[in-house]
């Protein structure tokens, strides 16, 4: 293999990618669809924080002042999903009666709710709550707990306890979560975290399987229009394989290289609280350096191998239709990772979690999710790198002898025996 | 019969086959320098199989292939260009990019690639075309970049397998033209072709291969002189019957007013020609080469019949 041969042929598929519009339609819209994703349910979320009207009717008429003000200050101190506009009826003279009325408010949008208040209810530690929707869990939550916390205080006082005091005891308590690495112990938003995890996940997954199939593709094209044997005029097979794989990766590094950058540079502290559109109490993870590292070594291995296994099927075949239905096989590797991702994320250390992220085809998608969820011990990173580095030197290996065969090979399809005979033909 | 020069190109006993399919039989050739060597056979006879294995683009399963009087090594490519018969270009790319990149892969340094290829675009009356994407050419222009693609390094020696397949007379006259002056500066193109016409008017050593076998090897003359027999073209008016009485006349081959005459080997034209004057009144006579196509054909027969 010629090294300079290897280089030329590399240029010509880096510069031929990125002068095209899909190149750059891809690295924008990729992102763009992904922020769609998770940050347009929040927005649509934080849209319906418009305040919301509700109407309550306190026969104890001990609870609803207590219960607005309670509110009141929730939605100030924290970035509440939710905020209220109460207002406290009296109970009228014929109970069904206004409870029709209160009824026909809620169906004119006059008011967004209702709730019912006696001591009837309360003795069963009950409080009716009236709506058109009663999906609207963040709502309901934002009311169970305020309304709890007016009637613990109310009963706690009624027994004869000090309202002072009971304040001072009754705070509730923040889980503030710490993710513990190898790099020390810091701060971060569990659903942050949670977003990472994924993110990277996801971005690993597409990226290696956008660029296997790129090859593939590519190595069809060459041969559909009967370049490659101009091309093997002035190089070895092997050579041009070699130029192809390592091109399209530096397309797949450039590509990840302007996400990363983007990603680190809308997550640095300063830009965030420009925005400010982070819902408050998620606090973004940090991408650390050994996380990038760890991404980069992980999409070259994953890359590797479906590019190879992509590559093989390319040259084997000349048609995309053909093709596509070999690679269906492949598809299996690509679907597995994800039944395994819900198991993975949560609990990282699990025998599953360890066993299938140490599986070679699995590595790249699985172990990336562990790193992003919890650091494994060094041996099981270690190891899960060793394995499926051997099995890409051993696709590629096996890569290049059908390629070598398959590439001047038109007008029918292999079997699976031919192929065989390929691989072991030297 | 040593050749006082290195040959540029020589197999020894090459073989292939495929399966049971033996495409290439043990072909063993010899191209001199400054030669134009012309591969000549009917279509699946193996002349492309033959030439991939020059290229080593497909391995033989025997026998030697020597570049300049070496076995090849990756560094010979810079030495060779080689047109393949299934050739295409990089569709999206332009013209110039296109050079560029064969040109470098070829060896050359991209500010020696890019005057070259400037100076070959207007040879072949494409210079408008530097920029344009390959797309946007035709078949025809797309056939003299691919020549270009082939030549910019000026290989010492060229392969071309198919040269003329698909070109106009116009072109094939051009290509002809830039082969007659490869020839000139004394480097080396072996061609392969089924068109006989072609490689008789170009060539000037042929090998014909039949089912993957050399049946006839040598220089063009010396075949044309050897195989054509004695073969003599009479034009007359009399008693036409007597000529297959004469002495030294083998066969007698009327047509369309001319007679061909065979000869036995040993009978000399001209004391034929005495006994001829004796009986007819000659209006023509003369020794006749026979085409390419003829020995060709009868070659190719003769060599299914020995089998």
């Amino acid at each position: 293999m010629r090294l300079r041969a290897v280089r030329i042929i590399t240029k010509r598929e880096y510069l031929a990618r990125i002068r095209s519009k899909a190149f750059w339609i891809s690295t924008i819209a990729l992102p763009v669809m992904m922020a769609a994703w998770s940050i347009l349910p929040g927005l649509m979320i934080a849209k319906t924080k418009a305040r919301q009207h509700l109407a309550v009717v306190d026969a104890t008429g001990r609870i609803a002042g207590p219960l607005t003000k309670k509110l009141e200050e929730w939605s100030e101190r924290t970035a509440q999903q939710v905020s209220f506009e109460i207002e406290v009826l009296e109970t009228g003279p014929d109970r069904e009666t206004q409870r029709a009325e209160l009824d026909k408010r809620v169906l004119e949008d006059e008011i967004a709710a209702w709730l019912w208040i006696d001591q009837e209810l309360l003795d069963e530690d009950r409080v009716e709550y009236h709506a058109e929707s009663v999906a609207n869990i963040i709502t309901q939550e934002t009311l169970a707990s305020a309304l709890s916390a007016v009637v613990r205080e109310v009963r706690l006082q009624e027994a004869g306890y000090d309202a002072e005091a009971i304040a001072e005891l009754s705070r509730s308590i923040d889980l503030q979560t710490v993710r513990l690495s190898e790099e020390g112990s810091r701060e971060e938003g569990g659903l942050g975290g949670l977003a990472l995890a994924f993110g990277l996940f996801m971005m690993l997954y597409m990226t290696t399987l956008i660029y296997g199939q790129q090859v593939m593709h590519g190595v069809l094209e060459e041969k559909s229009s009967r370049v490659v044997e101009v091309v093997l005029s002035a190089a070895q097979p092997i050579e041009l394989m070699a130029g192809k794989l390592i091109g399209i990766c530096l397309i797949g590094l450039t590509q990840l290289g302007i996400w990363l950058g983007t990603a680190a540079v809308l997550t640095a502290p300063g830009f965030v609280a420009a925005m400010a559109f982070m819902p408050e109490g998620v606090t973004l993870p940090t991408i650390s350096l050994p996380l990038v590292i760890h991404f980069l070594l992980l999409f070259l291995l994953g890359y590797f191998f479906y590019a190879t296994f992509y590559a093989m099927i390319g040259s084997a075949f000349d048609n995309v239709q053909d093709a596509q239905q070999m690679a269906g096989v492949g598809i299996i590797f690509v679907v597995l990772p994800w039944i395994f991702f819900i198991p993975v994320l949560n609990d990282p250390d699990s025998t599953l979690a360890v066993v299938t992220s140490l599986i070679p085809v699995f590595t790249p998608f699985l172990m990336m999710l562990r790193i992003a969820v919890k650091m494994p011990p060094a041996w099981q990173i270690a190891l899960g790198y060793l394995l499926t580095f051997a099995l890409c030197v051993g696709m590629i290996w096996l890569c290049a002898r059908v390629y070598r065969t398959g590439i001047l090979m038109y007008g029918k399809k292999p079997t699976f025996k031919e192929l065989w005979r390929w691989m072991r033909y030297t | 019969m040593n050749p006082p020069t290195t040959p540029s190109l020589e197999l020894q006993e090459v073989r292939k086959s495929y399966g049971d399919f033996v495409a290439v039989d043990g072909i063993s050739l010899e191209v001199l320098p400054g030669s134009i060597f012309g591969l000549l056979g009917p279509n699946g006879a193996g002349k492309t199989t033959t030439l991939r294995m020059i290229m080593n683009i497909i391995a033989p399963d025997a026998g030697v292939v020597l570049f300049f009087g070496r076995p090849r090594t990756a560094k010979d490519l810079e030495r060779v260009g080689y047109l393949p018969e299934e050739r295409g270009l990089y569709r999206k790319m332009t013209v110039t990019d296109q050079l560029t990149f064969l040109a470098e892969l070829h060896g050359l340094k991209r500010r020696q690639a890019l005057p070259a290829i400037e100076t070959w675009l207007e040879k072949v009356g494409l210079a408008e075309w530097a920029k344009k994407k390959v797309d946007e050419l035709s078949k025809g222009m797309q056939q003299k970049i691919q020549l270009v693609g082939t030549v910019l390094h000026e290989p010492d020696l060229l392969i071309l397998d198919e040269p003329f397949s698909g070109l106009d007379p116009i072109n094939q006259a051009l290509f002809k033209d830039l082969l007659g002056e490869y020839k000139e500066q004394g480097k080396t193109v072996v061609l392969s072709t089924h068109v006989m016409e072609q490689a008789e008017k170009l060539c000037d050593h042929i090998c014909l291969i039949s089912q993957g076998r050399a049946i006839l090897e040598g220089e063009l003359t010396a075949i044309k002189r050897e195989l054509g027999g004695n073969s003599f073209r009479l034009v007359a008016e009399g008693e036409l019957g007597r000529l297959d009485d004469l002495p030294g006349v083998e066969q007698v081959v009327p047509h369309n007013g001319v007679v061909k005459l065979l000869l036995h080997p040993e009978a000399r034209g001209s004391e034929v020609l005495k006994e001829i004057v004796q009986f007819l009144t000659v209006h023509e006579f003369r020794s006749e080469e026979p085409e390419l196509e003829e020995i060709f054909i009868k070659a190719v027969r003769d060599a299914s019949e020995s089998r």
